[in-house]
C-alpha cells in the first residue's frame, strides 16, 4: 500500500467529472486527509476514472509462459488502469477444479480482482463435458468455449443443458468454423480486392442464431464475445425482446478499426474476430448508443514478436490492448456518448457481467482509479507495454489520450 | 526517359500509366533483342538476383531466370523445398540471411498475400512479385498487355474478357488494374462461386455472368487455369459442366469476333477451360505470351535496377 495526495484532479463522482480538487488516497481508499509527509502528485486537471474491468484476458500462463506471464498481465493492467478482469485462456482451458484453484492462487497474489470462465468441454474439444458443477462451486463465474466454435450442435445442447444447473452464463465468440473456412479477414471489398480468403458475416450470424435458439429452448443465459457485425446485434435485440437472457460485448479495436486497414497488410491486424466493414463498425457504435451492447471488451491476447513479424496470413492472430485501450477509446467514446455511459461500458458493466463488484469513486470508500489526460496524445511505442509482446494494430500510431497513473488496490503506478 | 516511379514491383494496383508504358516500351526493345542471334546484353552485369520461390513454379521461374541471364545478372535459385524454411526459419530471417550475401534484387513467389511488400519493408533489396497468393502476378499481366499491344497495336479502347476462376486468380487481379490503367475495357466472367462477391473497389471493370455476352465484343479473351482442387472444395460440380458452361470452345467463339485473340497464362487444362483446337488455333497467341514474358521480365528488372546501362 502506498498513500498519495492528488492535487488538481477531476474525480468521476455521481455520474460526472467534478471540478479540479484534491484527493487523499490512503490505504486504498479516498480519505479526508493523508498522513503528514505523504507524497503529492499534481494531476494537472487529469480525469480520475473508476478503474476498468477487462473482459477477455489471456495471460498464457502456465502452458505458454514463454509468451507471457500472469505478472506481465498484472503489470499491463496497472499501466492501463484495470482493477480486474474476466480471464479465459485459449491456451489453458480451465476444465477441472484443480486448474481453477491453481489460477485463483496465481491471481490471489496480484492484488487484482479476477473472475474465471470455466471450459464447458474438456480441452475445448467439444467431446467430453467438463465438471461444470464443481467448477461453479469452485468459483467459475461462467462457461466458455475458448473462442473455438463448437460445431456439434447436440454436444452444445447437452453442455448448456447440464450447465444450466449452475445458473451460470455461457460465453461464446460466435463464428461458424465451416463458413469461416480458413478465412482470416472480413469477406468484403478489401479482402476480395487483395484476393484474401474472407470470413462472411453469416459465419457470425448463423453461429449466433444457433446459440440464441439453444438459449431460448434451454432457458440458459448467454453472452456473445466480440460481436463484430450489425446483423448480429439485430439478432440479439430481437431475442432479447422475446425474453432470451442474452448479453454481448464489442472489442475495443472493432470500434476503432474496420477492414479498410487491410490494405496496409499489417500482420497486427490479424485478430481472431475480423475487423468488419465501416458500416458494421458504425452499427457497433449505434449498439453502444442504444444499449444493445452491454460492454466493451479488451481481448488481451499476447503474441510473440516473431509470430507477428511475418506476412499477414502466416501471423498468429491476436492483439494486446490493456495498456492503451483507455487512451485510444476514451475520446471517441465521449464524442458520441456521455461520460457516464463510457464509464459504464468500460468499468461497471464488464465487472457486473463477470459477477465482480464494480469500481466506484466516493469519498470514504475504496478508491480504484485511473488518471487520464484526455487531451494529451500518446504515440504507441513498445515501451508502453508490459512483458515482451507489443502486438497491437495501433503500434506506431498516435492515440488521442494519455494515461497518467493508476491507483489500484492501494498501489500507485505512474505511467 | 525518366525513371520508374515505383521502387519495387508488388502489383499493378496503383501503378501509374507512365510506369506501365515505360515497362512495355522497354519490353518491346528487349523483345527485338530476343530475336537476335546473340540474345544477351550486359545491362545487369555485376548484379545478383535471387529467385525466392516458396511455391512451385516452372514457367515463371524459368522465365525470370532466362530474363536475368539475358541481362547478364548473376542468379541464384532458392526454393522452399531445399531451403532452411523447411527447418523452421522465418521468412524475414531467410531474407536477411540472403541479403547478407549482398544481393541486389529478389524475385519472390509465395502463397501469402503481401509477402513482397513485407520483404521490402524488411530489407534493402529491390523486390519483384512473381505471384503472391491470389493477390497479384504483375509480370504476367504486363506480358499479357505486351502481347495485346503487339497484336492489336494498342490497349486503349480494346475489350479484354477474362473468363474463369476470378476469385482465386492473381493474374485476373493484376490484369484488371493494369489494363484499365492503360485504357482497355475489361470484362470478367466466371461461375458464381469463383467470382468475388464484393466488387465495389473493382468498379472500373464489367462483371458478366453470361459467358456469351462476355465474349461478344472482346478483342482478346484470357482463359484462366481451373485448379482441380476447386472441385474438391465443392466450388464446382465437375470439370465437364465447367467446360460446357465456361470453356472456350468453337461454339462459344461463334459469338465472338473472328479475330479475337485467345490467351492463357498456362499451364492449360486442355478440354477444360480451353479446347485443344482453340489453344492451337490461329487466334491463339499463347506462345507469344511466353516469349513476351521473358522480355517483360527483362524490362522490369532492368528498369527497377535503375536502367544503368543501355540495352
Amino acid at each position: 500500500m502506498r498513500n498519495v495526495v492528488l492535487n488538481n484532479v477531476r474525480p468521476f463522482v455521481d455520474g460526472k467529472f467534478g471540478e479540479p480538487t484534491k484527493m487523499c488516497l490512503v490505504d486504498g481508499a479516498w480519505a479526508d486527509s493523508a498522513p503528514a509527509e505523504t507524497d503529492e502528485f499534481d494531476a494537472k486537471g487529469a480525469l480520475a476514472i473508476p478503474a476498468l474491468f477487462g473482459l477477455g484476458l489471456d495471460f498464457k500462463e502456465p502452458l505458454r509462459d514463454d509468451i507471457y506471464t500472469f505478472r506481465d498481465g498484472v503489470s499491463a493492467m496497472r499501466r492501463g488502469g484495470f482493477f480486474g478482469g474476466l480471464y479465459e485462456s485459449s491456451a489453458n482451458p480451465i476444465d477441472d477444479s484443480q486448474k481453477l484453484t491453481a489460477m485463483q492462487q496465481l491471481s490471489a497474489k496480484s492484488g487484482m480482482e479476477f473472475a474465471f470462465l470455466g471450459a464447458f468441454s474438456m480441452g475445448y474439444q467439444c467431446k467430453d463435458l467438463a465438471e461444470m458443477v464443481e467448477l461453479a462451486q469452485g468459483g467459475a463465474v461462467g462457461f466458455g468455449d475458448g473462442n473455438k466454435d463448437c460445431s456439434r450442435s447436440r454436444f452444445l445442447r447437452l453442455a448448456m443443458e447440464y450447465g444450466s444447473m449452475t445458473g451460470k452464463r455461457f460465453f461464446f465468440m460466435p463464428l461458424d468454423d465451416s463458413l469461416r473456412h480458413h478465412g482470416l479477414v472480413h469477406e468484403g471489398c478489401y479482402a476480395d480486392t487483395l484476393g484474401m480468403k474472407g470470413i462472411p458475416r453469416i459465419a457470425e450470424t448463423i453461429a449466433a442464431f444457433r446459440i440464441l435458439e439453444m438459449a431460448r429452448f434451454l432457458k440458459v443465459p448467454v453472452h456473445f464475445k466480440q460481436v463484430s457485425c450489425g446483423d448480429t446485434l439485430k439478432l440479439i435485440e430481437t431475442a432479447r425482446a422475446q425474453g432470451v437472457d442474452v448479453t454481448c460485448d464489442v472489442d475495443v479495436y472493432h470500434l476503432l478499426l474496420d477492414d479498410s486497414c487491410l490494405f496496409d497488410l499489417d500482420s497486427h491486424c490479424n485478430v481472431p474476430m475480423p475487423f468488419r466493414s465501416a458500416e458494421d463498425r458504425e452499427a457497433l457504435w449505434q449498439g453502444l448508443e442504444s444499449g444493445i451492447v452491454n460492454a466493451i471488451s479488451m481481448n488481451h491476447d499476447p503474441v510473440l514478436r516473431q509470430d507477428k513479424e511475418v506476412n499477414f496470413e502466416d501471423a498468429v492472430p491476436g492483439a494486446v490492448s490493456l495498456e492503451i485501450a483507455l487512451g485510444a477509446i476514451w475520446k471517441p467514446l465521449c464524442t458520441r456518448l456521455s461520460a457516464a455511459r463510457a464509464v459504464e461500458l468500460l468499468s461497471t458493466a464488464p465487472a457486473q457481467l463477470a459477477g465482480a463488484c464494480p469500481s466506484a469513486i466516493a469519498k470514504g470508500g475504496r478508491a480504484n482509479l485511473v488518471l487520464l489526460d484526455p487531451d494529451r496524445p500518446t504515440k504507441v511505442v513498445p515501451t508502453l507495454f508490459a512483458g515482451q509482446t507489443r502486438n497491437t494494430p495501433l503500434l506506431g500510431k498516435e492515440i488521442p489520450s494519455s494515461i497518467v497513473a493508476s491507483y489500484i488496490g492501494g498501489v500507485w503506478t505512474e505511467v | 526517359m525518366s525513371a520508374l516511379e515505383i521502387k519495387h514491383l508488388f502489383g499493378l494496383r496503383g501503378v501509374s500509366k507512365h510506369d506501365i508504358r515505360m515497362i512495355l516500351d522497354n519490353a518491346k526493345q528487349f523483345r527485338e533483342i530476343l530475336e537476335r542471334p546473340v540474345k544477351k546484353v550486359p545491362s545487369l552485369r555485376g548484379m545478383t538476383v535471387v529467385n525466392l520461390f516458396f511455391e512451385n513454379s516452372t514457367r515463371t521461374r524459368t522465365s525470370f531466370e532466362l530474363a536475368e541471364k539475358r541481362l547478364s545478372a548473376d542468379t541464384v535459385n532458392f526454393t522452399s523445398s531445399n531451403s532452411s524454411v523447411k527447418k523452421g526459419e522465418t521468412l524475414v530471417d531467410t531474407l536477411r540471411n540472403i541479403e547478407a550475401m549482398k544481393i541486389d534484387i529478389v524475385v519472390v513467389r509465395h502463397k501469402g498475400t503481401g509477402v513482397p511488400k513485407f520483404l521490402a519493408d524488411n530489407s534493402n533489396a529491390i523486390i519483384v512479385n512473381a505471384g503472391d497468393g491470389a493477390h497479384e502476378h504483375p509480370t504476367q499481366a504486363l506480358l499479357d498487355m505486351l502481347t495485346i499491344e503487339e497484336k492489336l497495336g494498342t490497349l486503349e479502347g480494346k475489350n479484354v474478357t477474362i473468363v474463369g476462376d476470378i476469385r482465386h486468380s492473381r493474374v485476373a487481379r493484376s490484369n484488371l488494374w493494369g489494363m484499365t490503367t492503360m485504357g482497355a475495357h475489361v470484362t470478367l466472367c466466371g461461375p458464381s462461386t469463383l467470382v468475388p462477391r464484393n466488387t465495389e473497389l473493382m468498379d472500373k471493370v464489367t462483371w458478366e455472368s453470361d459467358v456469351k455476352k462476355a465474349v461478344k465484343d472482346a478483342d482478346a479473351i484470357i482463359a484462366l487455369r481451373l485448379q482441380k482442387e476447386r472441385m474438391d472444395d465443392a466450388l464446382l460440380p465437375s470439370m465437364r459442366e465447367y467446360r460446357n458452361t465456361f470453356g472456350i470452345t468453337h461454339e462459344l467463339l461463334e459469338c465472338a469476333k473472328d479475330k479475337v485473340l485467345i490467351m492463357h497464362p498456362g499451364p492449360i487444362n486442355r478440354g477444360v477451360e480451353l479446347d485443344s483446337e482453340i489453344a492451337d488455333g490461329e487466334n491463339s497467341v499463347i506462345l507469344n505470351q511466353v516469349t513476351n514474358g521473358v522480355a517483360v521480365r527483362m524490362a522490369v528488372l532492368f528498369l527497377l535496377a535503375g536502367g544503368r546501362a543501355n540495352a
